[in-house]
């Protein structure tokens, strides 16, 4: 039973984090209907960002802060100057946004090396607590409880503020939205560089967990991928429960089906999207 | 049907007479390109006749490529080891062609990409045939009746197989198929309208294109003799979809030409500085910021400005609009 809550509790912090990552790929999506592949990028530059001021003796706190803010200023200038110029060229943004994941991953691998680097724990959140004869660290809590937090924000946001109003009506028809006289590029960019936020602090919350290594952003690319396909693109609630199911299947498949606990995920994708091409919470049709 | 046929043929003694002009480091580099080139060719068909953004199609190439690896431990005829790579990553582009297929656009493209992914790391995580340390092999291209080891040799094998892959992509795009295929990626609902199965095109090309590609990942094999689980990888799945950019989309000889100049960049960039990734992305970036069809295309415009055809009326771009005939009048 210990081994149960524990995995489960650790899938979801894994799923929190994907969270992160998979609820901006997904509303960039469901918007300006590109895929952006360098999402990945933003989540490893983010913690990696982090890593560097922390090695230097700053605040968790603060670097996460600073290294949240470098990143969307580094998403507003690829979007400004690559991203923006292909204005309603899907295929073109999403090549470009492909050949962003090896420009930034190298230059990555230029300044940080290959080694595998670690954020230490903030020592507030440097402890344990015990169920029953197993213990499990704070900070996994803390989380699970910052992904919590940023799915209640969401929602609000989407549901009760004019922005979200206006979100969701560009969702369904742009032009219409364009046409009643708000500013689509605004639009756009804002959203692009909120969802960079929102990966570089999965990034940065990743770091004591997951750690940073080179070709990371492959791996949480295509997590959040699967994540996304599932849920249902342009739907962060799609990529809430996607996150969450792909979380604990993957901290189960690791312990009970460890060598072929990567193709779980994948058998789940291919079940969903043989019944619901278009992902649980999916309205886009594809 | 003739012009094909000479085609092949003029490519066919070019490749003969290309050993006797250049270095053993060429001819040995000349090889990879050919093998490529096969890769590129079948993701080139999907893409520039289909409409098919592939970013999954390593898959392919890497099955081809275990496949030969795995099975040299028992036999060493190529007639069984080529066949077998083809097909086996044929039949896992019809598997996962029926669900790809059933997408468009970026859904297709997010599809391939999580399969391939899938399969890197499976194949990097278990622990059959190496896991991540790859699988080495010592196999040589076995004819029945000789064996080939010399570099020079294996030149001529793998540009045997190029030309008849060639010239089976040839046939296959002027068939009835490959337009009904360009049809369907030029306008989908009117081929329905017409009644035409357009998933069963795309379906054929997808399973014809991943055989291919497995042809090439079985000949890659025979080359480098070793297998890795990164030859499933993203990386290797953009290095291929970059060179088809870069030779031209749309065109038979484009990602011919586009493995070519990325095999002789890559081997001399790499040379100079560890940084060939960064650049590779750049010059990928660079070359979608000013998509103007590949180097294909710049020939063609740099050859009709050589020679300009009154015959011809041709746009900034290089495209043919409408053929005149000698009153000046369109045919």
């Amino acid at each position: 039973m210990d081994l149960f809550i524990v995995n489960t509790l650790s899938g979801l912090t894994y799923g929190m984090l994907l969270f992160l990552m998979a609820s901006g790929l997904s509303i960039v999506f469901g918007l300006m209907r590109i895929i952006n592949l360098a999402h990945g990028s933003f989540f490893l530059f983010g913690s990696y960002v982090a890593y560097a001021m922390i090695s230097r003796g700053m605040n968790f706190w603060l670097a996460l802060l600073l290294s949240t803010i470098c990143v969307t200023v580094l998403a507003l200038l690829l979007e400004k100057f690559l991203i923006s110029r292909f204005h309603g060229n899907e295929a073109s943004q999403v090549l470009l946004t492909l050949g962003l994941i090896f420009v930034i991953g190298d230059i990555t691998l230029w300044i940080w090396g290959g080694d595998f680097l670690s954020i230490p724990v903030p020592s507030i959140l440097d402890f344990s607590f015990a169920i029953s004869e197993s213990s499990f660290p704070i900070y996994r809590l803390f989380v699970i409880a910052i992904g919590i937090i940023c799915a209640v924000l969401l929602w609000y946001f989407e549901t009760k503020t004019k922005v979200g109003m206006i979100i969701r009506a560009g969702v369904d028809d742009m032009e219409m939205v364009g046409a009643l006289g708000f500013n689509i590029k605004l639009i756009f960019s804002a959203v692009f560089l909120f969802g960079a936020a929102l990966a570089a602090i999965g990034g940065v919350l990743s770091g004591p967990i997951l750690g940073m290594y080179p070709k990371m952003e492959f791996e949480i690319l295509v997590n959040s991928l699967v994540i996304v396909l599932i849920g249902g693109l342009g739907s962060w609630k799609g990529a809430f429960i996607g996150a969450i199911l792909i979380g604990i299947i993957d901290s189960f498949g690791k312990i009970y089906l460890p060598d072929v606990s990567v193709l779980l995920i994948f058998v789940v994708m291919v079940i969903v999207l043989m019944f619901k091409p278009t992902g649980l919470f999916g309205r886009v049709e594809s | 049907m003739k012009k094909s046929i000479i085609v092949t043929l003029l490519l066919a003694v070019s490749i003969c007479a290309l050993p006797f002009v250049i270095s053993p480091f060429v001819l040995f580099m000349l090889t990879e390109v050919l093998i490529m080139a096969i890769f590129a060719m079948s993701l080139g068909l999907i893409m520039g006749f289909g409409g098919l953004q592939s970013l999954g199609h390593s898959a392919f190439f890497g099955i081809g490529a275990y496949t030969v690896a795995v099975l040299s431990q028992y036999v060493t005829s190529i007639y069984i080891l080529l066949p077998a790579a083809i097909i086996l990553s044929g039949i896992f582009a019809l598997l996962t062609g029926l669900i790809a297929v059933r997408n468009k656009g970026i859904f297709f493209l997010m599809i391939t990409l999580a399969i391939t992914q899938m399969l890197f790391l499976f194949f990097r995580q278990s622990d059959l045939w190496g896991g991540a340390d790859g699988l080495g092999t010592s196999v040589k291209p076995n004819l029945g009746f000789m064996e080939l080891v010399s570099p020079l040799s294996l030149f001529y094998f793998a540009g045997a197989f190029f030309i008849l892959s060639y010239f089976v992509l040839r046939l296959f795009v002027n068939s009835p198929l490959g337009k009904g295929l360009k049809g369907v990626m030029e306008n989908e609902g009117r081929m329905i309208a017409l009644g035409y199965n357009v998933k069963k095109y795309q379906i054929i090309a997808y399973v014809f294109a991943g055989g291919l590609a497995g042809l090439a990942g079985g000949l890659y094999i025979f080359k480098t003799q070793f297998a890795s689980p990164e030859l499933f990888s993203v990386h290797m799945a953009t290095t291929v979809l970059i060179m088809v950019f870069i030779g031209g989309l749309g065109t038979l000889f484009g990602p011919v030409i586009g493995a070519g100049v990325f095999i002789f960049l890559q081997n001399y960039i790499s040379t100079m500085t560890d940084r060939w990734s960064l650049i590779m992305g750049l010059l990928f970036i660079v070359i979608v910021l000013y998509n103007r069809g590949g180097i294909l295309q710049l020939l063609q415009i740099v050859g009709k400005k050589l020679m300009p055809s009154k015959n011809l009326l041709v746009d900034k771009k290089g495209a043919t609009i409408i053929e005149l005939n000698e009153s000046g009048k369109a045919k």
